[in-house]
């Protein structure tokens, strides 16, 4: 048997894309280039495509292999190049000190990561060793952690467009649940889903574009006159 | 086939209106595209009345007793707000309004905006309520903040896309929960069953196998999409949102969203909860739904009482009665899904004419504000006015209106299901929610003439008003058999038997 026919091989492949995948999301927590941080969410996308592939490949689900292009052409190309173009637009490029400073939120976002290990340790069941469960296993935990993290760096940024990068992280780690817990949802689910993403995407881009007009800025901070 | 249709007739209107963009032709489209919505979810009704159940494509939309009460409430809410948004821009157009510093778009880019938006709103809205697939459902209801977002963002001010952003935000964080729940639910389907078909989302399908589901992921499952579809009716603590949004949306919109689009996100949360009973017993989940209910309501009760604009104040409103209609599936049992169900009714119904007063007072006016007026709109408002003090009346369940029948149905609920504690928490907020409408809108409409010149310049304006105040009367002495029946069939759907 060739490695390449290996399901152990594939689980290894797997645990290590998440793996990286964790540390792009922790890369991009301690980011202040806005454009590396979409570089750094594309390059995740394009794990999380190869992750999809990987699980289609080795459990026989061709649908999932639609799924993985998807992520491919939406998450890995499309809303990158979305968002750098709003970015030459709204023309900011750094993001300005966040409300807690990069050291802490590292480790923050470690603090983050095993608490998502213990909450996806009471998902793991003796009896089952094989199977979807045990795939499920390192991948649930990063997927959670993924989630985690993702919120965190919502609530401590500021500017508009980060927020927008960290919701788009956090929906990647529902998506890492998704294909690594039951193999993608249903497809006519997982396309409605994407739709969704992409007028999202697209709404979000327009809002951020005229918060920057009317206000000046994308500092959501100081989106602040609405109160009681 | 009614399905279907009831979802294909707000896209056509869209559609229709997009292509032919003249003022009048739009106000006709959507004032036909209302009544016609409305038809035909009484007609499904009708249809479930008969034969229990209504399916299309293999049980891919669905309606029971449950779907269709809404959908009715849905196409209700959205058949009162068309004349009245008729008016209101128009109002709004002869003002100005869109015209910020001299410049702005031309008003009838901006009519465009809504007459378009609205029927995609109201389309999603149905989607939710149709689709049996708990997943196409999620997509519906993101789909519902998506539609909703550019008719916060209406009036271009700062501060709008300041409350546009939030509700943006915060409601797809709240959605990615609700998404991840949705998943768990789905894997621990997918455990049960092992087959990986569509219908294997169905919520017909997973409420007959619901009891054999992993209990650790369905206690995960239930938690994340209490704490996302409650970000989404706004429940607290994910309630910032809500004020914001609905004080800054033009009127007609902010109807659509506290009357109707609260019920579908109730709605989605009512089809968990009772997946969640099935799999866990009533005790973790029924907890967890008295202690948002009773949050919201709390949260509510100091922000009544010192508000300082009475759109805001509707908002809050908006916050307690969700957070009453939770509590009311919480207390469980026969008497909770019913209060819950007949709240969900009655508020849909009150609701909108408390909005349709205060748009009036606060396009009359020139402000939503309650500290700035000298009060006394009773003289020129001769109509709204006095219809707002009654409209408040009702919405905090005076008696006789039919909001105080439900909320008494809750409270026996309370009782009956032991929860005594939070039965008299429930009173005592109710009081204290009380004492503050009354306050801010007594203080607004009683007082002695001050020369301002009278109002009520639109028959567009007034009439939903008129219309909609004596439905609210008649609806306090006398509940339709049909309604009742459907409320009670509904009610059975969420029934949760010990």
């Amino acid at each position: 048997m060739f490695f390449w026919q290996d399901p152990q091989f594939g689980d290894k492949m797997i645990t290590l894309m998440a793996a990286l995948i964790l540390v792009l999301q922790i890369i991009m927590v301690a980011q202040h280039w806005l454009v590396t941080i979409i570089r750094v969410f594309a390059a995740q996308s394009f794990l999380l495509a190869c992750i999809a592939a990987t699980i289609a490949y080795f459990n026989d689900a061709p649908h999932i292999y639609a799924v993985a292009v998807l992520t491919l052409l939406l998450k890995a190309i499309i809303l990158p190049v979305v968002l750098t173009r709003l970015l030459a637009r709204v023309d900011i490029r750094r993001e300005v000190e966040p409300f807690i400073n990069m050291p802490i939120s590292i480790i923050i976002s470690g603090m983050l990561t095993l608490m998502a290990y213990v909450v996806a340790e009471s998902f793991q069941r003796p009896d089952e060793a094989a199977g979807a469960a045990s795939l499920g296993h390192n991948t649930l935990a990063v997927a959670i952690s993924l989630f985690l993290i993702g919120f965190f760096m919502m609530t401590n940024r500021r500017k508009a467009l980060t927020q927008v990068l960290a919701l788009l992280s956090l929906e990647n780690g529902v998506f890492l649940a998704a294909i690594s817990l039951t193999y993608g949802v249903p497809l006519v689910v997982e396309l409605g889903i994407f739709f969704d993403l992409l007028i999202a995407v697209l709404v979000l881009a327009i809002l951020v574009y005229r918060i920057r007009a009317t206000f000046d800025s994308m500092d959501v901070s100081r989106l602040s006159r609405l109160r009681g | 086939m009614i399905l279907v249709a009831l979802l294909l007739a707000p896209l056509l209107a869209s559609g229709l209106t997009g292509l032919l963009r003249g003022r009048r032709a739009m106000e006709a489209i959507h004032l036909v595209s209302a009544a016609t919505m409305f038809g035909l979810s009484v007609e499904l009704a009708a249809q479930v009345l008969r034969e229990g159940g209504v399916s299309w494509g293999d049980g891919f939309l669905h309606a029971d007793h449950f779907s269709a009460l809404v959908a009715v409430l849905t196409a209700f809410v959205y058949l009162v707000s068309a004349p009245y948004a008729v008016g209101y821009f128009r109002h709004d157009v002869a003002g100005h309004a869109f015209e910020q510093n001299g410049a702005g778009p031309p008003a009838e880019k901006k009519l465009l905006q809504y007459y378009v938006l609205a029927p995609l709103f109201g389309f999603s809205m149905f989607l939710v309520v149709l689709a049996n697939n708990l997943g196409v459902m999620w997509v519906a209801v993101e789909g519902t903040t998506l539609a909703s977002i550019f008719l916060v963002t209406f009036y271009g001010r700062p501060t709008s896309l300041e409350a546009a952003w939030k509700y943006a935000m915060i409601g797809s964080v709240g959605l990615s929960m609700a998404l991840f729940g949705t998943i768990l639910t789905y894997y621990s389907a997918y455990q049960v069953s092992g087959v990986e078909t569509l219908s294997a989302l169905n919520w017909s399908t997973l409420a007959n196998s619901a009891a054999q589901f992993d209990k650790n992921v369905m206690q995960l499952a239930f938690i994340l999409v209490l704490l996302g579809y409650g970000t989404k009716a706004g429940l607290a603590p994910m309630h910032t949102w809500k004020p914001d949004a609905y004080g800054e949306a033009p009127v007609p919109a902010a109807v659509l969203m506290a009357a109707a689009m609260l019920n579908c996100a109730i709605y989605a949360l009512a089809r968990f909860y009772v997946l969640a009973v099935h799999c866990l017993g009533p005790s973790f989940p029924s907890r967890l739904l008295i202690l948002f209910g009773l949050l919201s309501m709390a949260v509510a009760v100091p922000f009544i009482l010192v508000q300082r604009s009475h759109r805001r104040l509707l908002a809050y409103s908006s916050i307690d009665h969700g957070g009453i209609m939770v509590l009311g599936l919480g207390f469980g049992g026969a008497l909770g899904a019913l209060g819950m169900l007949l709240h969900m009714t009655f508020h849909s119904i009150t609701k909108p004419l408390l909005f349709f007063c205060s748009g009036n007072a606060q396009q009359h006016l020139g402000t939503d504000s309650l500290k700035k007026n000298p009060g006394g709109l009773i003289h020129s408002l001769p109509v709204s006015a006095p219809m707002f003090l009654l409209a408040a009346l009702a919405v905090t369940g005076t008696p006789p209106f039919s909001l105080f029948q439900s909320e008494f149905t809750i409270l026996r609920a309370g009782f009956a299901g032991r929860h005594t504690g939070a039965a008299i928490l429930f009173v005592a907020f109710l009081v204290a929610i009380f004492c503050g409408f009354f306050f801010h809108i007594a203080h607004l409409v009683l007082g002695p003439a001050n020369g301002r010149p009278r109002g009520e310049d639109s028959r567009w304006k007034s009439y939903p008003v008129l219309g909609l105040a004596f439905v609210v009367i008649v609806l306090g002495f006398w509940l339709p058999a049909p309604l009742f029946a459907l409320v009670e069939g509904a009610a059975r759907v969420l029934e949760v038997r010990p």
